[in-house]
């Protein structure tokens, strides 16, 4: 029988289940769901993190019945419910075939993982942002603005004055202190200067929660190379195509080493998507290369004064704003972007 | 009829069909399918014919199918738009 799962009894049988798949039970969960026999024993589980299902197993002996697609089918209508019409799984690459014959369809493959979707997904992202695409010889960013620096925009005006057309892609993941619409709008108010840039969405394409399939990978190390594999088969496969980009374009990454291991990656794994990584050195103010961090700091500090330094006037509008103190939380848990 | 909001009918199981509605100036019908190779003119003709019994004529349809037997289809069909009636 199909229930919801929460007592601690049940809970400790899901993490046992797991345990059997290779899997460890994360907390941070949405819905735990299961299915039992007969005699109260747990044969399969299953769990939702927004978009994201995961932690899914079934008992051995159950693994050819129907309880795999009775259970990814109740995941998807808890997330229906929750407003959800799009959902991702990762699994690994010999597995993925149980969710294609649920109508899932392969994303991309790495050597350890496999990431699908459920919905109208991509295609739809292509569909919508399908009057923007241009053929010639184009660049793309994929930056996050938290909030809009006077590096990104040197970043953006360099690329823009070397192709025909660059598409600026904002990360819409809501994890950094200035939310999504406050980013994008400040991105959009910080290029409307340049008249080859279209600025868009990443959607959960890019750099989002979804291209995050550390919870399959006990190994953070080998978790976070599978990532950004992912992550850059996304663009090079889907985003760069649909419109026509060959060069992609990243600031030069002093402090972050996170930040800094990608655009390796990049480096390396671009070309076979025959896209040409440019990396730009970051221009500097007095305190160094300029930094949303460092825009974040002074907030933090409520020193405005040395703002406009780092920011454009557009930025420095919204930043002194009562809009700001609205719809901004500085958090310092918020480190990162 | 008219799809006046998103609504959803049937399940992922063997034999079954997922069919999604929402509200649309135009009729559109997606179709995904395990078996979308050898049967997608059939699928697309019996979801047009229950579509213009229950008098739909715009909306986006869009259905994820197992291998759905005809009257499968129609039943998901019709639950979908009366759901998406019931507001």
């Amino acid at each position: 029988m199909l229930q919801s799962l929460s007592t601690p009894h049940d809970l400790q049988q899901v993490a046992a289940l797991l345990k059997c798949s290779g899997l460890s039970f994360e907390a941070d969960v949405d819905d735990v769901l299961g299915i039992k026999d007969l005699h109260g024993r747990l044969v399969a589980t299953g769990s939702r993190q927004g978009a994201l299902l995961k932690m899914i197993a079934v008992d051995a002996e159950y693994q050819s019945s129907e309880l795999f697609s009775e259970l990814i089918n109740a995941l998807i209508s808890c997330g229906y419910q929750a407003g959800i019409e799009n959902f991702f799984v990762y699994t690994k690459p010999s597995q993925y075939h149980s969710f294609t014959a649920l109508n899932f369809h392969l994303l991309c493959t790495s050597e350890h993982v496999a990431l699908l979707e459920y919905g109208r997904g991509i295609n739809r992202y292509l569909q919508q942002h399908a009057p923007l695409q241009r053929v010639g010889d184009n660049g793309g960013v994929v930056v996050n603005c938290n909030p809009f620096t006077l590096g990104h925009r040197y970043l953006i005006e360099s690329a823009a004055a070397i192709v025909d057309w660059l598409y600026v892609f904002v990360v819409e993941e809501n994890c950094s202190s200035f939310p999504f619409d406050v980013r994008f709008d400040l991105v959009k108010k910080g290029v409307a200067h340049l008249s080859n840039v279209s600025v868009l969405p990443t959607g959960p394409y890019a750099i989002s929660q979804v291209t995050f399939p550390d919870y399959f990978l006990n190994n953070s190390t080998l978790a976070r190379e599978q990532q950004v594999q992912i992550d850059i088969q996304l663009f090079g496969r889907y985003l760069a195509p649909a419109f026509s980009i060959k060069h992609r374009f990243v600031g030069f990454e002093p402090y972050c080493a996170t930040t800094s291991a990608y655009n390796n990656a990049l480096q390396g794994q671009l070309p076979q998507y025959e896209i040409e990584l440019c990396q730009f050195a970051r221009i500097e103010s007095d305190q160094g290369a300029i930094s949303a961090s460092q825009v974040r700091q002074l907030l933090m500090q409520h020193s405005f004064d040395n703002l406009s330094q780092l920011v454009p006037e557009t930025t420095l509008k919204f930043l002194t704003s009562s809009k700001f103190f609205k719809q901004v939380h500085l958090d310092p848990k918020f480190r990162r972007h | 009829m008219e799809i006046q909001s998103k609504a959803r009918a049937g399940t992922m199981q063997s034999s079954d069909v997922v069919v999604f509605v929402e509200p649309a100036d135009q009729l559109t019908i997606e179709i995904e399918s395990t078996v979308l190779k050898q049967f997608e003119h059939l699928i697309r003709q019996r979801i047009e014919q229950q579509l213009a019994t229950l008098e739909v004529t715009r909306g986006l349809i869009r259905v994820s199918d197992r291998g759905a037997l005809d009257y499968a289809i129609d039943a998901r069909i019709e639950t979908a738009v009366r759901r998406s009636m019931e507001g």
